[in-house]
Formats: C-alpha cells, structure tokens, sequence
C-alpha cells in the first residue's frame, strides 16, 4: 500500500487557488497562522472544522487526511479480523451471523451501508 | 517504511534559478501535491539546502529529481552545479533515490506532443495540471530575461520524465 501524506489540505487549497487567509476566513478562524498549522500537520482540525474542509474544497475527509484514515483503517480492519476470529469459534446464532456479516463488510473495505444495500 | 509503490511513487523535483529554485512534488505522473518557487536572496546554496531540507522533511519522498547538469543541453554555472550536488548529498545522506535528468531528454520527451522549446512544453504541462495554469508566464521575447516562475515548470518536467522508465514519449503525459 502506497504511504499516504497526513493530510493534502495544502495541495486542495493551492488547486483552489485560495490564500491560507483567506480559507482561514471560510472555516471561521482569526488568521491563516491555524490553516498554516493544519497544513504542516502541527495541529488537527475539530470535527466542525473537517465538516468545514469538506464543503470548501468538495473532497470527503478521507482523501483529504489520507494518511490518517491510511493508519485507521488499518487499525480497524486489524481489530476487525481478530473479532471475526473470536465470534467464529462461537455458538452459531443469529445474531453472529449478522456480526460476521458487518465485520466482514468492515474487512473488504465496503463498510456497513453497502452491506444495507443487499 | 514504505515511500510508495512505483505508481504513487512521491518525487520531489527541483530546478534551482537565479531567484533560488523552483520545486515540484509529485505522486505518480497523474497527481500534483505540492510546488513554488523559494526564494534566496544572499547566501544562495546554503539556504536553498536548508530550504530543500524542509521539503524533504515534510513530504519524505521516495525519489528526488535534479538536472543532469553535466548533460546535452545544459548551460548551468558552477554555483548551480554546486547546489545540484548538494541537493543529491542531502537526498544520499537520507537514503533517498536521486535521479538526474537532461534537458535534453525533457526536450526529447516532449517533442513527440509537438513541444519544441520551453513555453511550449510548460504550456502542455498547464495543459495537464490546470492549477499550474494561473502561474504560466507570458511568452518570452528575445530581450526578456526567464521568468522566475519557469522553474516550476521546469522541475514538474524533470519529475514527469524521470517517471518514465522506458522513456515513453510526453504524448502520453498529457490530459
């Protein structure tokens, strides 16, 4: 898998052409000295601010902070399987099967809406 | 740790100039992450290499690109020539991969898209990344001198041919 930047706000904002004052004054911010800290990774934005990134630039906060969704989904997918494991070696019931269902969902990267849509 | 597989290979490539340099970062030839011009006004190497010590820092490239400056076609000073071997000292130091380019094979690399001098294989790099639009200098006259921000173009040139391993004509580079 290929190593992801933490973030690439600085490469959507200079695509947009915007000034870092100037995305600063989009996200409610003072100055651009915090967008400035966002883009060298010296600070992570709060869930308001990611929501904000989102509408301004039009790009999911996944692709946006590539490289930390890069490390969650790793994680995830880790504790993912270990799960499955352990509720394998379970019972059989119904309520397993439709975990195992999730978890599955989870590991092949579709996630649960996309199991919905079965 | 991994630094990307050949397809999102991250380079960094730089073209230094009068100004300082021009620099471009790339993931793959499709993706263009990041580039400028960063200037230096006394002192030029020293700074320029403090300056590229904090692009190597912060985007860790897998590859670094320079020009070939012994190669056909360039006409660069001894103290760019010592830059250039600076820069691949500081890659070397960090067990980055430094490729070096001509300007000759960037010419040739473009020719085939009908690109014969440097406004015009900046104007297909433009082409290809419309975010390098709005920085696309004016077409030079004889008595002009090269505009600063050329060494953007040049350096997203250089990484675009180093890409190519077998040397696939520029055609294929284009949008």
């Amino acid at each position: 898998m290929a190593y992801k930047l933490e973030n690439y706000l600085r490469t959507y904002r200079k695509r947009s052409a915007l000034s870092q004052e100037e995305v600063a004054f989009l996200l409610g911010c003072k100055s651009g000295t915090k967008v400035s800290r966002y883009e060298r990774h010296a600070r992570k934005p709060n869930l308001e601010t990611l929501f904000a990134y989102e509408m301004v630039f039009g790009t999911p906060a996944r692709e946006l902070f590539a490289g930390v969704f890069q490390k969650v989904e790793k994680k995830i997918t880790s504790r993912a399987q270990l799960l499955t494991r352990n509720l394998s070696r379970a019972t059989p019931t119904a309520m397993a099967t439709r975990k195992l269902q999730i978890l599955e969902a989870i590991t092949s990267g579709s996630g649960i809406e996309s199991d919905k849509k079965k | 740790m991994n630094r990307g597989t050949n397809r999102d290979t991250r380079i960094l490539a730089i073209d230094p100039s009068t100004r300082g340099f021009g620099f471009a970062v790339l993931e793959g030839q499709q993706r263009l992450i990041d580039w400028g011009v960063k200037e230096t006004k006394t002192d030029k190497n020293r700074r320029s290499l403090k300056l590229i010590t904090a692009l190597l820092e912060q985007y860790e490239p897998a590859v670094v690109v320079v020009e070939d400056y012994a190669g056909k076609g360039s006409r660069r000073c001894d103290r760019v020539g010592k830059l250039i071997k600076g820069i691949s000292s500081l890659a070397l130091k960090r067990k980055i991969r430094i490729k070096s380019v001509s300007r000759a094979k960037v010419k040739q690399a473009f020719s085939e898209s009908g690109a014969s001098n440097k406004y015009e294989i900046a104007t297909a790099i433009a082409d290809r990344f419309p975010e390098l639009a709005p920085r696309l200098p004016r077409f030079r006259k004889p008595w002009m001198s090269e505009d600063y921000r050329m060494s953007i173009f040049d350096a997203v040139a250089f990484a675009l041919v180093s890409h190519s391993s077998s040397g696939t004509a520029i055609s294929n580079y284009r949008a």
